[in-house]
């Protein structure tokens, strides 16, 4: 109320002043028509004239008074309606901060809802490929037969394997067992010494096979040359040749030989190669018997 | 006696142009300050203009942040089950 009050005693006593700044118009206008009439008519001009000087600087001095009133009491007006806007301003900041804290508030609780209420499963890693685990479990006995199996059909399906994108997933899941065999075979220190063992003895079969490949292959050639010597040579060179024959095929029996004492596979193996040199150097010796004939 | 007389007329003519003078001076100055009064009057109109236009800058830029809040307030009070929570 007193707000209000104050407020309205300022805008009347404005309208007031503005009221008696308007009214002094016409008083100015009625006292410079007097003036005017009582300068004409009157014999004491400069008397008269004196009395008009002092009466028009009063009434400037008046209007003046007048005009100032009411600029200031326009200004205060305005400073006031300004503060008074610039305090509802500040009340609107207010209830505006509290309206986002608000939001704010009700946005973390619905989050906080929402994420109590969901619910995200987590899937391990060996349900993503559901077919390489069945490829994984046929897999399995391949290898083991494979291994059972000679070298050649194990390298024929490691190539087969390699070549297709789903198979080398498949070789890395194979892989992956590997590893988990040979832990569980490192648990037990027996089964690694037996495995150890077998790898040793298809070592050296593989060197045992790859010797014995060539030397079949040094054998074969040896023949063509004795049978490419024309028959009009010397006789010492007929007899040369088949010393060093002679000597030649002393060397793998002794090789031979050590072998028997090993398995009994290489030992038929040995008597196999043993006889067919032997009937391949009776042929020689038949050979070199007609060819002395015919030189005498 | 006819130089008496051409004496006092130049005395008389003397007082006049003295008179006229002042008159003159009178009238001057009360122009000016009534030039004055005029300036101060047209500052003061600016001066109030440019007041007047900010304060209605205010009061518009008032208006629309109390009808903002007015809409959030109503969509806030039509969810009760939000401030149940």
């Amino acid at each position: 109320m007193t707000f209000d009050e104050v407020s309205m005693e300022h805008g009347k006593s404005f309208i007031f002043a503005l009221q008696e700044l308007k009214n002094l118009r016409p008083q100015l206008y009625s006292a410079a028509d007097y003036c005017e009439k009582s300068y004409l008519n009157s014999d004491k001009k400069p008397m008269v004239l004196d009395n008009m000087k002092d009466y028009v600087v009063r009434a400037l001095v008046n209007a003046v008074d007048h005009l100032g009133t009411v600029a200031y009491k326009l200004s205060d007006i305005l400073e006031k309606q300004t503060f008074d806007v610039s305090t509802m301003d500040l009340k609107v900041s207010t209830l505006n901060q509290r309206l986002l804290t608000w939001h704010m508030y009700t946005d973390k609780e619905g989050l906080r809802q929402q994420q109590l209420l969901a619910f995200i499963p987590r899937h391990h890693k060996h349900y993503i490929l559901p077919n390489p685990v069945n490829k994984k479990v046929h897999f399995i006995p391949h290898r083991k037969i494979g291994a059972r199996q000679n070298s050649f059909q194990t390298r024929t399906r490691l190539h087969s394997s390699g070549t297709p994108i789903s198979k080398t997933l498949s070789w890395h899941l194979a892989s992956e067992t590997k590893s988990t065999l040979k832990k569980q075979t490192s648990r037990t220190s027996k089964n690694t010494k037996d495995s150890k063992f077998y790898k040793k003895i298809s070592g050296v079969f593989h060197l045992l096979d790859s010797e014995g490949s060539t030397r079949m292959k040094t054998s074969a050639a040896q023949p063509h040359l004795t049978n490419g010597v024309p028959t009009s040579g010397a006789a010492t060179q007929t007899m040369g040749a088949t010393g060093r024959d002679a000597l030649k095929h002393s060397k793998p029996l002794t090789t031979y030989g050590s072998f028997d004492d090993r398995n009994g596979r290489e030992a038929v193996q040995v008597h196999t190669r043993s006889k067919s040199v032997l009937s391949s150097f009776f042929v020689k010796q038949t050979a070199a018997k007609l060819k002395a004939g015919s030189v005498l | 006696m006819a130089r008496a007389g051409g004496i006092t007329n130049a005395v008389n003519v003397g007082i006049a142009v003295q008179a006229d003078w002042e008159n003159r001076e009178f009238i001057s100055h009360i122009s000016l300050n009534v030039r004055r009064l005029f300036d101060f009057l047209v500052q003061f109109e600016a001066t109030t203009k440019s007041k007047l236009a900010s304060l209605n800058e205010k009061l518009d830029v008032l208006e629309r942040r109390l009808e903002l809040l007015e809409v959030q307030v109503g969509n806030a009070s039509a969810n009760p089950s939000l401030f149940a929570t």
